[in-house]
């Protein structure tokens, strides 16, 4: 059951999990869509380091990164990633980021 | 929501994940007919397949043997019966008493609800074979629901997350997307954390021709597991080897062995040669993966399409040896705090990886604490098989199927003080527990096997 948000007039595609299907169109209006989706009223400067973080490593490697380097890059240890993305840095976090969902044993 | 007539099922792959795993879905009016001609095609060739719809007494030794049962107490659960969901359309399909006496007999006819029951329950049982193994006449589930999931996956009923396994795998060569530059990256950053926490220079070189031994980590390792790569590569560096990690198949695990044996399964195989063969090395060893190691161990001699040059082994055989000819040193008290094992079902009922495990405990832990019932009886940690669907009916499911392997770690006391450590030495396992731990508060935390070697090596 996919569905879609509307962010700024433009149509996003999500997947049944709610992550986007089409990384490109991510922008930070639609990270807010994708928070409050969440439950996340706010985004908070933490927030945007980890959100900003994750974008940059996927940009450059088209995956996340290791959760430990996540958390050594951004100083955010991984049980404050969890209060900040409660659903965790996969689900949460990378969700936020407009990145796909991650697959395998994980 | 993934849900069927009260049934829970795992989210399912679309008609086009379907077909980028080569799969055309049959039409729902088709379905049932082409069921039938698919277990016609697979009863011709799978024995252990006709043995368990011909033999079962029900006399019900499986029920309380099965977590899925325990946990769940749905009476689909008890292995025999999730089992009867298919005999009982092999009776009225293929035995002259079903075809003659239909109900009578327990046979039923074939219908699309059937087919929507064998998904629920086929993706509930973890293929753990602990039912096999007190079965009086060595029925196997795990053979059967093998093949229940082989005739869905036909059918195109595939869950999402085995298909997408499916789809990466061939796309990039692991279950986890990583492109080589993100493999090369994490790797140079294990290299860091290893200098920093340890103080040894570790390289860990990738696709590095003419190398003796190629090592297949878990792609799962590079994104959640960081002890579990760090201890290869220290292990590795400390006895001097000459070993590479292949970019194309930087995988244990083969999901072909959990949905579709014919083309995934045999597919990963072959890829895996190929690698082999253009890096020119001597030996595979295997890192932390239950299902794919019992596929590698298993199924490679019969799935390849060529001779295989080189011998295939498990890291844990690997260090297991060394330790018993005293190449390693290991200073258990490194890893002082309490520590109990939970054994990845494919590794103790379907690999014969039982006692090594424990000469490596024994030597890298200062406290070992065994559970009830463990090695080759040990419960399953739910998640088996990958059923690690986190759609919130299935989720809540893995929780009740972990209620077993919860109660186990807590008779062990290791997590009394909120500081023990569950050693479950497969990413399944992993990924299944590292939540689960959290769920059922054990107070401990979830490590690999090679991790606690790799903690507890002296370096010269």
């Amino acid at each position: 059951m996919s569905a879609a948000i509307v962010v700024n007039g433009v149509e996003i595609e999500l997947d049944e999990d709610g992550f986007m299907i089409d990384p490109d169109l991510w922008n930070e209006d639609a990270a807010m869509a994708l928070a409050a989706s969440e439950g996340i009223l706010e985004l908070t400067e933490d927030h945007w380091k980890v959100i900003n973080y994750l974008r940059d490593y996927y940009k450059q490697y088209q995956i996340a990164p290791m959760v430990r380097k996540l958390c050594q890059d951004t100083g955010c240890n991984l049980k404050y990633i969890y209060e900040l993305f409660p659903s965790g840095p996969a689900k949460g976090a990378c969700k936020m980021a407009g990145l796909p969902k991650p697959t395998g044993c994980v | 929501m993934p849900e069927y007539k009260g049934m829970v099922q795992p989210q399912r792959a679309t008609p086009d994940d379907m077909r980028k795993i080569h799969i055309e879905p049959v039409p729902d009016e088709l379905k049932p007919e082409k069921a039938i001609e698919f277990l016609d095609q697979i009863r011709k060739k799978f024995r252990s397949f006709v043995m368990a719809m011909e033999s079962c007494t029900k006399c019900g030794q499986c029920a309380e043997n099965c977590h899925t049962y325990l946990g769940t107490r749905d009476p689909n659960n008890i292995p025999t019966n999730r089992a009867e969901l298919i005999r009982k359309i092999y009776k009225r399909y293929f035995t002259l008493e079903g075809r003659w006496f239909g109900k009578l007999v327990g046979a039923e006819d074939i219908s699309l609800d059937i087919i929507e029951q064998w998904y629920s329950y086929f993706y509930q049982c973890s293929q753990c074979r602990r039912c096999a193994h007190v079965c009086p006449f060595g029925i196997d589930t795990c053979e059967v629901t093998f093949i229940g999931r082989q005739l869905l996956h036909w059918l195109g009923i595939t869950p999402k997350l085995h298909a997408s396994v499916g789809a990466a795998m061939e796309r990039v060569g692991n279950h986890t997307n990583l492109p080589k530059p993100g493999i090369v990256d994490t790797l140079e950053f294990m290299s860091e954390e290893i200098m920093d926490e340890f103080g040894v220079e570790v390289e860990f070189p990738v696709d590095k021709p003419d190398s003796d031994i190629m090592y297949i980590p878990s792609s799962a390792d590079f994104l959640l597991n960081p002890y579990t790569l760090m201890g290869a590569g220290m292990y590795f560096t400390y006895i001097g080897a000459n070993w590479t990690i292949p970019s194309t198949v930087t995988e244990a695990g083969n999901f072909g062995l959990l949905f579709d044996q014919y083309w995934t399964q045999r597919g990963n195989v072959m890829r895996l040669l190929n690698a082999a063969q253009e890096l020119g090395i001597k030996k595979i060893v295997w890192g932390e993966c239950g299902h794919g190691w019992r596929a590698a161990k298993m199924y490679i001699p019969s799935l390849a399409d060529r001779p295989i040059r080189w011998p295939i082994t498990h890291i844990h055989d690997e260090v297991a040896d060394m330790i018993r000819k005293n190449e390693l040193k290991l200073d258990p008290s490194k890893n002082y705090k309490p520590v109990t094992l939970h054994d990845p079902c494919n590794y103790v009922r379907a690999c014969g990886l039982n006692d090594n495990m424990r000469v490596l405990m024994r030597a890298s832990v200062s406290d070992f604490r065994e559970m009830t019932p463990h090695g080759m009886d040990n419960f399953c940690c739910g998640g088996g098989s990958a059923i690690l669907f986190d759609d919130p009916e299935m989720y809540q499911r893995r929780i009740l199927l972990s209620k077993k392997k919860a109660e186990q770690v807590r008779a062990t006391g290791v997590g009394k003080d909120g500081d023990g450590i569950l050693c479950a030495p497969c990413s399944i396992c992993k990924a299944q527990l590292y939540p689960m731990v959290e769920e059922h508060e054990l107070g401990v935390e979830v490590k690999g096997l090679i991790d606690l070697v790799g903690k507890a090596l002296v370096w010269k």
